[in-house]
């Protein structure tokens, strides 16, 4: 950061001379903390229509996968107790 | 590279005194259905320790992995005391600073002392590319090679990369400063994200 936290915030030691490796890990920290998307959609202005449908857009995405992940992993389990047992 | 090379003796003597301890051991019960394979290959990279017994690979695995996890960790060393990391001598805190602005348009590459004091400042423009050739991986990678001739020149060796800004020449900048010759030790990520300041301009349509 600019002042706070000057060298604590959004740094990565590079280990062995892996620079490439490096700088993947601070991509993936930096993805997973949404800075780069922040810093990609706030190159130009949104309107704030454009904002409100954006937000609808991903909470119905969030949803629909965390359900359909929930699917999979409740069709792909194998082992279950048998439902018929003693029948 | 001095500090890993003295922990790296010390982990051999560590890890050689252990399968020496637990071979003892195990003549020390005879047992006869196992053959004991303990080959140690004593070298500056690392010891292998095989053995057919599968409990005393995995203590030999376990301690020789927390201490290799315990010297290398990705997050800097805080300010505040107890860092025993030196770079040439110097403390994180002393070491010269890189600064890489990539824009959309261009990539401009400042080194600077840990005080702020500007040593060496290099762009694309100022390598003879112009306009839209500016703009690509190569011109800051050439950037990079010259800013790092300039810099050991000048007789800097260890320097932290500080990236601001995410344009074409983000990567390929830090590069060329490795391969012209001077070593990346720490990369931070200065992008500045206004929250919610100043108005950008407007979409684009294209």
């Amino acid at each position: 950061m600019s002042r706070h936290l000057r060298f604590i915030a959004r740094t990565v030691m590079v280990q062995n001379g892996n620079v490439d490796e490096a700088y993947k890990i601070l991509n993936r920290i930096l993805t997973h903390d949404g800075v780069i998307d922040a810093v990609k959609r706030k190159r130009y202005y949104e309107k704030p229509c454009r904002e409100r449908q954006r937000k609808n857009f991903e909470n119905c995405r969030r949803i629909y996968h965390s359900e359909m992940a929930r699917k999979i992993t409740f069709i792909s389990v194998t082992n279950r107790e048998d439902p018929w047992l003693g029948c | 590279m001095l500090n890993m090379y003295k922990l790296n003796s010390v982990l051999v003597s560590s890890v050689s005194s252990v399968c020496r301890q637990l071979s003892g051991s195990l003549n020390a019960f005879g047992s006869s259905a196992k053959v004991f394979i303990g080959c140690e290959s004593i070298g500056l990279q690392r010891t292998l320790c095989t053995s057919a017994v599968r409990r005393q690979e995995t203590a030999a695995s376990t301690t020789s992995s927390a201490k290799t996890s315990r010297d290398s960790s990705i997050f800097p060393p805080i300010i505040g005391e107890e860092s025993s990391l030196r770079w040439g001598g110097k403390k994180f805190e002393e070491l010269p600073i890189a600064h890489v602005k990539a824009t959309y348009n261009n990539t401009h590459i400042q080194l600077t002392e840990s005080t702020g004091q500007s040593m060496v400042r290099t762009s694309c423009g100022t390598e003879g590319f112009k306009n839209i050739k500016k703009s690509t991986p190569i011109a800051a990678q050439t950037a990079g090679i010259s800013a790092a001739a300039k810099a050991t020149a000048k007789g800097v060796k260890f320097v932290r990369v500080v990236v601001k800004g995410l344009g074409p020449g983000r990567l390929s900048a830090i590069k060329g400063l490795t391969m012209g010759g001077l070593e990346v030790i720490s990369i931070t990520d200065n992008t500045p994200v206004p929250h919610n300041g100043c108005r950008p301009r407007k979409a684009r349509r294209t």
